[in-house]
């Protein structure tokens, strides 16, 4: 157990929904498990559409939500059993998200700079603010940029992908074991994307962070992830290495994901003209509520 | 290329749709006697023809929102246009909906000029059942009776793949695919010259997107539209675009048909553009470009991409260089493409 940087053990979360007497159960993660081993670095993505449940299970593992049954234990820490200020710090330590919209993560009244200092200071307690701009700059240049670049700005007067690389530097301000990344890219200019993508893998190679990659992009997924999970509806339903499985996938909805994806090719581009209809999808005809 | 002010019974086959010539659209504000302007589409020219999508790629802040919303119409301060001509096959002499009266606005839209948007709930009425939007924007210019309007609405729903049903029903009860091929159908149901499509697909799960990509395919072959699609997503545009414009920081840099632009792109920004994608099955590293987008309030001098780009010599910080024709059908606004002082 001990060699396993995050165990999640069959993991459920159901949201109610309605009034008190029609009541309506959503199960947006159906028994989910999967392992991090500790000391082998390595990029998870876990995909799938809108409603799969990956962000939930994202939200899990950060403890932002709590599971309504099976276990969740990140470095020999049981989340249900962390109670008090000091465990919850420990355990922000060693694990840190990125999430999809740099700008709004930050709050755009307050310079960024700000936000990177109290977040080293809060880590590391007592070291002077002389100590924690010195740890800022070095962070600042893991993602590409310095001290001297983003001191003294606010979230707007930043591009895009310049602010998910600070919120990526303020991350590696606690020097976590684990970042999760809910969609870090969909947001950002595809001139800007490949840079940070790029940057997930310097990550993990130089400074042996574990990162959870969730996104609906197969493509970026394929680019960097070591491992991948599909989901569909709250379940896993395909796993293992990320390119066995999306050269040849086995479950049909793994499959029909990989057929949507739109290469970015002419040459295939009549299969779209006459796409079959008639297939099973989940945009048929189906009321919502 | 250049349509001289049409006759409305005149040869219309060989007239483009829409011409757009020297388009500058600001943002212009003044706080405490301070002047700002944003050039956000500065100096854009091109040409819509009939039955073609017509396609416009450029990231957030490339212009291309305030280019549609130039062509629709939509402009409210501190949007202004600046200078330049938007001619639309079907209101000629204007030189944009902006100049035309309400009266013949509302003629126009949903008979002529129509949309479809990324949130298709902007569209659709939320309080009002979706038969409701389809008797408020289309009945006025299809007529008849109400109750061969609605066969009418039905038969188009069905092409979209839809059941009756949803006339019955409101937007918020429909999934986001549905809700869009429902803003499909209404868009298309007057059969329109023009249709501009902003992100139609951007909010849609990939299986769905790839539905309602082949449906506006389909749909825009029936009815000879001419579609403007503007998405920042490469892979859309290589599927449903018969042509391709690329924008960056307020101009055009790049246009061809869309498939010699993924083939022989010419525009470094371009080339970055495409040779960046991940793709599945290709193992080889993908770099980003350096640097960032520029802001619009103070663009670089010259070539707005001279500060990323790595074929920038020393013209390109002093001159703007113009749209040239490096193959037939294909332009470039580039000076190490096209040499010479882009005179």
């Amino acid at each position: 157990m001990n060699d396993l940087l995050l165990d999640v053990m069959e993991v459920s979360k159901t949201f109610a929904r309605g009034r008190l007497l029609s009541r309506e159960k959503i199960v947006a993660v159906n028994k989910v498990s999967m392992q991090l081993a500790a000391g082998q670095p390595e990029i998870l993505a876990i995909i799938g559409e809108s409603g799969s449940g990956k962000t939930t299970l994202a939200r899990m593992i950060l403890n932002m939500e709590t599971p309504t049954s099976g276990r969740l234990v990140l470095d020999g820490t049981d989340l249900a059993a962390m109670g008090g200020n000091a465990a919850r710090l420990a355990f922000m330590h060693k694990v840190q998200p990125i999430f999809q919209n740099p700008f709004e993560s930050f709050n755009p009244l307050k310079r960024v700079e700000r936000y990177l200092l109290m977040t080293r200071l809060r880590f590391t307690g007592a070291a002077g603010e002389s100590t924690a701009a010195v740890a800022v700059d070095a962070a600042l240049h893991k993602v590409g940029l310095s001290l001297k670049e983003v001191g003294g700005r606010y979230p707007h007067e930043l591009s895009g992908g310049q602010l998910q690389r600070v919120a990526i530097a303020r991350a590696l301000l606690a020097e976590p074991k684990l970042i999760v990344a809910d969609e870090p890219v969909s947001m950002i200019d595809a001139s800007l994307r490949m840079s940070i993508v790029n940057l997930f893998r310097t990550l993990r190679d130089e400074l042996g962070i574990s990162i959870i990659y969730v996104t609906h992009d197969l493509a970026t997924a394929y680019y960097i992830s070591d491992r991948i999970m599909i989901m569909q509806k709250g379940s896993v339903v395909e796993s293992g290495d990320a390119r066995t499985v999306l050269k040849a996938p086995r479950h049909p909805y793994t499959r029909q994901l990989r057929e949507a994806v739109l290469l970015p090719e002419v040459a295939s581009a009549p299969a779209i003209v006459t796409p079959n209809m008639n297939g099973l999808s989940p945009g048929a005809p189906e009321r919502r509520a | 290329m250049h349509a001289s002010v049409e006759q409305p019974h005149g040869d219309q086959e060989a007239q483009p749709l829409l011409v757009v010539r020297d388009l500058q659209a600001y943002y212009r504000t003044s706080h405490a006697g301070v002047r700002r302007g944003i050039r956000a589409v500065d100096g854009v020219s091109f040409t819509v023809r009939r039955g073609e999508i017509y396609g416009l790629a450029g990231e957030s802040s490339s212009g291309k929102t305030t280019l549609i919303k130039s062509i629709a119409g939509a402009i409210k301060p501190p949007l202004e246009i600046v200078g330049g001509s938007m001619e639309f096959a079907f209101l000629s002499g204007y030189g944009g909906l902006h100049r035309a009266a309400r009266a013949e606005l509302e003629r126009i839209r949903w008979r002529h000029l129509s949309y479809i948007m990324q949130g298709s709930m902007n569209v659709l009425n939320p309080v009002r059942r979706v038969r409701s939007s389809f008797v408020d924007f289309a009945y006025p210019h299809i007529g008849g009776s109400l109750k061969q309007f609605e066969q009418l609405v039905v038969a188009h729903l069905a092409r979209v793949k839809l059941d009756p049903s949803v006339l019955t029903a409101f937007p918020h009860e429909l999934s986001g695919g549905m809700r869009q091929r429902a803003a499909l159908a209404l868009a298309t149901i007057c059969r329109p010259g023009f249709i501009i499509a902003d992100e139609p697909t951007t909010a849609l799960d990939v299986v769905v997107q790839k539905e309602v990509l082949g449906m506006i395919r389909g749909i825009q072959r029936e009815t000879g539209s001419s579609v403007l699609f503007v998405t920042h997503d490469m892979g859309v545009h290589a599927h449903i675009t018969d042509r391709l414009a690329i924008m960056y920081a307020g101009r055009l840099v790049e246009e061809a048909a869309t498939a010699e632009i993924f083939r022989n792109p010419l525009h470094p920004y371009t080339k970055n553009l495409i040779s960046s994608l991940p793709r599945i099955g290709e193992d080889a590293p993908r770099a980003g470009l350096a640097g960032a987008p520029p802001n619009l309030a103070d663009p670089p001098s010259g070539c707005r991409f001279h500060p990323r780009c790595p074929l920038a010599s020393e013209i390109c910080c002093r001159e703007v260089p113009v749209m040239r024709e490096a193959s037939s059908g294909h332009r470039v606004a580039c000076f190490a493409v096209n040499g010479g002082d882009g005179a």
